[in-house]
C-alpha cells in the first residue's frame, strides 16, 4: 500500500507575549491508504495540534506534511475533520447539515447531492433528512456529524476525540457504527483519544505520544482478527494485554 | 410514549388540573391587582384624600382620552410618536447589526474602535440633545436622530458580543469544508445569532421609545412627548396621565408584535 500521509521532522512552536511553547519536536510518521491510526500521549503532547497541522489550518514552524505527495499548505479538499461535538447547525434540517460542505467550493453537484443521499440511506438516516438535529438522539446525531464529514469525499478523516462526549453505552455503539461506515468507504482515518480502550478496539496501529515536546514515543501494530468489531475486540484475550503496555508507556 | 388525555391516569389529570388552576390564579391576581390599585386611586381622589387636580384618576384619565379621541387629537399624537419610534427603531437595528457585522469581520478596527463603544455605551446620549437640534433642526429628523443614538449603540455591542460567542469550533468546521470568509458570515454567525438578534428588538423596543419621547421633550410640534410637555406645563395632568396610558398600550403592543416573531422564530430554530 502507497503511503496517503507523511509526516518530517515535524516542529511546531506556539508563540504568547509571555513564554514560547515547544509544543512539538522532531516528529515522523507516515500514514498508508486504508489505515485506521490512534494517536495517544499525555495532555499537552500536541494531539490536536497535530490534526490541525494536517488538516492545513496551522502551519508547522519546520517540517513537511505531505497527502498523497503533495504538500499541504492549506484547507485541502483530501481531508475530513470531526470534532469532539458534533456541530450541527440547529437551525437547519439533516439534509441540509449533511449537504452542508457541498455548499462551498462548486461542490454542489447533482452526483454530489446523490452521494449523500446515498450514505444516508445506507447508513439507517434516510427517514430523518427533513428533522432537525435537536429531534436526534446524540449517537445518531454524531453519526450525521460523520456523514457530513463524508459528503465532500475526503481521502483522510481526522477524528478529534469524536465520542468523548457521548455516554459510555452510546460511545460504544457509535464507535461500532463509525468504523464500520469507515471501513465500507474505504477511508483512511486518524483518530485523536485519550480513551486506551477506544484506541485499542479501532486502530490497526496506535502512536504514542511523549509529553511536551511531543513526539513518537512508540507505534504499537495490533494484530487482531479482521473480521472483528471494535466492541469485539475488547472481548479478545490480546485487548488486556494491548492495554496494560501502553499504560506503562503512558505512565512514564 | 406520550399518552393522549383520555390514557392519563386519574394522578395524572389531578396534576394537570393543578397546573391549571396555578395559572388561571396567575392570570386572575395580576388583574385583580391592577383594578384594586386603579379602584383605590379612584376613591382617594373621589374622597378628595389626593386632589384629583394633581394626581389625576382613573375617571378622568379615561375620559380625557375620550376627548382626545372625538377631536383626532389621539390618533394623531399617537401616530407621529409611533411614526418616530418605529424609523428610530428600524434605522438603529439594521445600521447597528451592519456595523456589527463590519466589525466582526475586521478584527483589527475592533480593537482600535473598543475604547470609542465603551464611552459611547457610557455616554448619556440627551446630552447630544443640543447638538442634534443646532445640525438637524427642530422637527422630525432630529427625534428620530434621538431615538437612533440610543439604540445604535448597545444594538451594535449586543449583535458583536453575540457574533463573538459562537463556537470556534464550527468555525473551523467551516474552514476545513473550504468555506471562505463571507460564506462562514452567511452559513453560521448570521444564522447563529438570530436569538441575540431577537433580544436586541426586545431591548431596541424600550430604548427607541425612551428615545423618542425623549426627542420630543427637547423639540416637537406634535406627539405623546409633546402632549407630555405640554400638559405638564400647563397644568393639565389629565393630559400627562392619558399620554402615558396611550405610551404603555403602544409600547406594549410593539413589545408583542416582537415576541410572536421570536415565537415563529423558535418554532422554526427547534424544528
Amino acid at each position: 500500500m502507497e503511503n496517503l500521509l507523511e509526516l518530517k521532522n515535524i516542529e511546531l512552536i506556539y508563540h504568547s507575549p509571555k513564554s514560547e511553547t515547544h509544543a512539538i519536536k522532531n516528529l515522523n510518521f507516515t500514514v498508508k491508504s486504508g489505515e485506521f491510526i490512534s494517536i495517544v500521549g499525555p495532555s499537552g503532547s500536541g494531539k490536536t495540534t497535530l490534526l490541525s497541522m494536517i488538516a492545513g489550518i496551522l502551519k508547522p514552524t519546520q517540517g513537511q506534511i505531505t497527502i498523497s505527495g503533495i504538500k499541504v499548505s492549506s484547507v485541502t479538499d483530501q481531508v475530513g475533520y470531526m470534532f469532539q461535538r458534533d456541530n450541527l447547525f440547529e437551525w437547519i434540517n439533516i439534509w441540509n447539515n449533511v449537504t452542508l460542505g457541498l455548499k462551498f467550493k462548486n461542490r454542489n453537484t447533482n452526483e454530489n447531492r446523490e452521494y449523500a443521499k446515498n450514505l444516508l440511506e445506507k447508513y439507517g438516516l434516510k427517514d430523518f433528512i427533513s428533522h432537525y438535529p435537536s429531534e436526534l438522539s446524540g449517537g445518531m446525531r454524531q453519526r450525521v456529524a460523520l456523514i457530513r464529514t463524508l459528503t465532500t469525499r475526503p481521502q483522510l478523516l481526522l477524528l478529534d476525540e469524536p465520542f468523548s462526549a457521548l455516554d459510555y453505552q452510546t460511545r460504544l455503539a457509535v464507535q461500532d457504527d463509525v468504523y464500520s461506515i469507515i471501513k465500507n468507504e474505504n477511508k483512511t482515518a486518524i483518530l485523536v483519544t485519550h480513551d486506551i480502550g477506544e484506541a485499542i478496539a479501532l486502530s490497526n496501529r496506535i502512536i504514542i505520544l511523549s509529553s511536551r515536546p511531543g513526539s513518537v514515543k512508540k507505534i504499537i501494530n495490533l494484530k487482531f482478527d479482521p473480521c472483528l468489531t471494535p466492541f469485539e475486540r475488547r472481548k479478545d484475550h490480546k485487548f488486556n494485554n494491548y492495554f496494560n503496555e501502553i499504560w506503562d508507556l503512558l505512565d512514564t | 410514549m406520550t399518552k393522549k388525555y383520555e390514557q392519563f391516569s386519574a394522578a395524572h389529570k389531578k396534576y394537570l388540573k393543578g397546573l391549571k388552576i396555578k395559572t388561571f390564579s396567575i392570570h386572575l391576581t395580576r388583574v385583580l391587582l391592577l383594578l384594586t390599585l386603579l379602584a383605590i386611586w379612584e376613591l382617594c381622589a373621589a374622597v378628595n384624600l389626593v386632589d384629583p387636580f394633581i394626581s389625576s384618576s382613573p375617571s378622568r384619565i379615561v375620559k380625557q382620552i375620550g376627548t382626545l379621541f372625538e377631536s383626532g387629537a389621539l390618533v394623531y399624537h399617537s401616530w407621529v410618536t409611533l411614526y418616530e419610534t418605529l424609523l428610530a427603531f428600524l434605522i438603529s437595528t439594521i445600521v447597528g447589526t451592519i456595523i456589527a457585522i463590519i466589525l466582526y469581520s475586521l478584527p483589527f478596527f475592533r480593537k482600535v474602535l473598543e475604547p470609542y463603544l465603551i464611552v459611547l455605551n457610557s455616554l448619556p446620549k440627551i446630552a447630544l440633545g443640543p447638538l442634534i437640534i443646532v445640525w438637524m433642526g427642530t422637527g422630525t429628523k432630529s427625534i428620530v436622530a434621538m431615538g437612533f443614538l440610543i439604540c445604535i449603540v448597545i444594538t451594535t455591542i449586543s449583535m458583536l458580543n453575540g457574533y463573538l460567542s459562537i463556537p470556534k469550533e464550527k468555525i473551523l468546521l467551516l474552514k476545513t469544508m473550504g468555506a471562505s470568509r463571507l460564506q462562514i458570515l452567511s452559513h453560521l454567525i448570521i444564522p447563529a445569532s438570530i436569538g441575540e438578534f431577537i433580544s436586541v428588538l426586545k431591548i431596541n423596543v424600550g430604548m427607541s421609545w425612551v428615545g423618542t419621547v425623549m426627542g420630543e421633550y427637547l423639540t416637537s410640534k406634535a406627539g405623546l412627548g409633546y402632549l407630555i410637555v405640554y400638559g405638564g406645563q400647563v397644568f393639565k395632568l389629565d393630559l400627562v396621565m392619558a399620554s402615558i396610558v396611550v405610551l404603555c398600550i403602544l409600547a406594549g403592543l410593539m413589545y408583542a408584535v416582537v415576541a410572536i416573531l421570536e415565537n415563529i422564530v423558535n418554532k422554526k430554530h427547534s424544528g
